[in-house]
């Protein structure tokens, strides 16, 4: 842990942000929860000359307005987590955010941080991706809309400009007649996924009307899967394990945690147990319903309630 | 108390800290790059919270900052300035007397060499807080990121229970734990 100094430089406000990170160019990274930027520069990832704090900048709230959930940039996992308006509106980011690493990130970082660090295996830019957010940035003077999707260019890279913060994320409230399902599969708890699916179904008289399938940790960046995506319009329950196998556009990535072949395979499971959870939810009626439970219910430091099977849960911790 | 040694300064980039340190108020000047465990560790003299991995993934270093658990390697000191930072050797009574908690470990042998214990003690700490019974899964679940080389975990679990129990029977804030839950 002999990291590179740099000089600490807390900003003010927004635009005092902005303008400390436009001067400094390349050399400026702003810090908000840091818990990807820290553990980079602990292990010489990363280095930089100044490092901005935006983490004392007025962007924490959390209201619902005109059918719109907004959140601010700097709001925390575990209060994404625990929020009764996150469970009710979107209940998919409650629970994602419940898988995000341990108790400990949770406690520190943040959703403008995770969205802006674009790692393809994170939780929260994949439901965001799945959900079809806005995400705002401003760089001190104008704001402008991004589509969620196209947040992440590749691997740990965004279309943001060097002096632009996410400031908030405005996502659709969830709708009558529509289910949701988050799953991943980690190799031990709070790992890296290995794979990981958002879903959003709505569903009428037990048939697929729409479909938004994303996955993570298996390309470059949050993928939309339109291959299934596009199957999905019209199938009954019975039809959707088949469907779920409509992957040809994924190519998954090699790595430490897991080879292309390996991610391929579960990640058709995911989505097949995703979808066939999405559909029962639609099904219930009250799509809220069931998320507000599961924020109830896992709402204490343990986490990650609704971790998948098959993650190790249990084992060596 | 140390006040320099390794970092014996001028750098450049010096900042100035002010923190209270379980109760204690302690103000130094140093790096502004340091994250909060090496500051604790290195300028402020408090060594129980251990480096490990650097990373955040081994909980050996954990404290908590203005009431929420952290990894402290990976929280920047200067972003926390002004906060109150619990460490496991706050959890003590003034007289050096263990709290329930940490009793509990020293009956279960719930440390071998030691190293990963200050964090589980804060893990655990952290979790009983709200008072809300914990089955031992939940416990197993929330220790997740919270590594031990040497127990193999059940004796730690043993532990957590048993100081649960105890609460429960004497009252949530019961125990020198009060301390370190009161923020
Ligand atoms: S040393 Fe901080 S989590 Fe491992
Ligand atoms: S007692 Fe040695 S690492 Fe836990």
């Amino acid at each position: 842990m002999f990291v590179k100094p740099f000089r600490y430089e807390r900003a003010e406000d927004l635009a005092h942000a902005c303008e400390i990170l436009r001067s400094h160019g390349d050399g400026a990274k702003a810090i908000a929860g840091g818990q990807s930027l820290m553990p980079m520069l602990n292990t010489g990832l990363l280095d930089c000359e100044v490092l901005v704090d935006i983490s004392h900048i007025d962007l924490e709230d959390v209201g619902v307005r005109d059918g719109y959930l907004e959140l601010g940039g700097l709001v925390r996992h575990a209060r994404l987590a625990s929020d009764s308006r996150v469970a009710n509106s979107q209940p998919l980011i409650a629970t994602a955010a419940r898988h995000v690493g341990n108790a400990r990130v949770r406690n520190r970082g943040t959703l403008g941080g995770s969205l802006a660090h674009a790692d393809p295996s994170a939780e929260l830019p994949l439901v965001m991706t799945a959900i079809g957010a806005k995400v705002l940035a401003s760089n001190g003077s104008e704001v402008r809309e991004i589509a969620a999707e196209e947040l992440a260019t590749s691997f740990l890279s965004t279309q943001l400009a060097e002096d632009e913060l996410v400031v908030a994320v405005r996502v659709p409230v969830l709708g009558e007649g529509w289910g949701w399902s988050f799953n991943e599969i980690t190799r031990r708890l709070g790992d890296f996924a290995v794979a990981a699916v958002a879903v959003l179904l709505r569903t009428a008289e037990g048939k697929v009307l729409e479909a938004r399938v994303a996955a993570g940790a298996v390309g470059k960046t949050p993928i939309r899967l339109g291959g299934v995506e596009a199957a999905l319009s019209g199938a009954s329950r019975d039809e959707l394990a088949e469907r779920a196998q409509r992957l040809d556009e994924v190519d998954p990535p090699s790595d430490s945690n897991a080879s292309a072949a390996y991610r391929k395979k579960v990640l058709g499971v995911l989505v097949r147990r995703s979808l066939l959870e999405a559909f029962d939810r639609a099904g219930v009626g009250e799509s809220g319903a069931g998320g507000a439970d599961a924020a109830e219910s896992g709402a204490g430091e343990s986490g990650s309630g609704e971790s998948t099977d098959g993650s190790g849960r249990g084992e060596g911790q | 108390m140390t006040s320099g040694g390794a970092l014996a300064g001028p750098f450049e980039n010096e900042v100035t800290l002010s923190f209270e340190v379980n109760g204690r108020r302690v103000t130094r000047r140093g790096p502004g790059h340091l994250s909060l465990l090496r500051w604790l560790r290195d300028l402020v003299g408090v060594t129980d919270p251990k480096y490990g991995c650097g990373e955040g993934v081994c909980g050996s270093c954990a404290v908590q900052v203005d009431g929420q658990v952290v990894s402290s390697c990976i929280v920047l000191a200067a972003q926390v300035d002004g906060a109150k930072i619990e460490t496991a050797s706050g959890m003590c009574g003034d007289d050096g007397s263990l709290s329930g908690l940490q009793q509990a470990f020293h009956e279960h042998h719930a440390a071998q060499c030691g190293f990963c214990t200050p964090g589980m003690l804060m893990a655990a700490a952290s979790l009983l807080e709200d008072g809300r019974h914990r089955s031992r899964d939940e416990i197993r679940e929330a220790l997740h990121g919270n590594l031990c080389r040497c127990t193999g975990y059940g004796p730690i679990l043993d532990a957590i229970e048993a100081a649960q129990a105890g609460r429960e029977a004497t009252g949530p804030r019961a125990g020198s734990e009060t301390k370190l839950v009161a923020g």
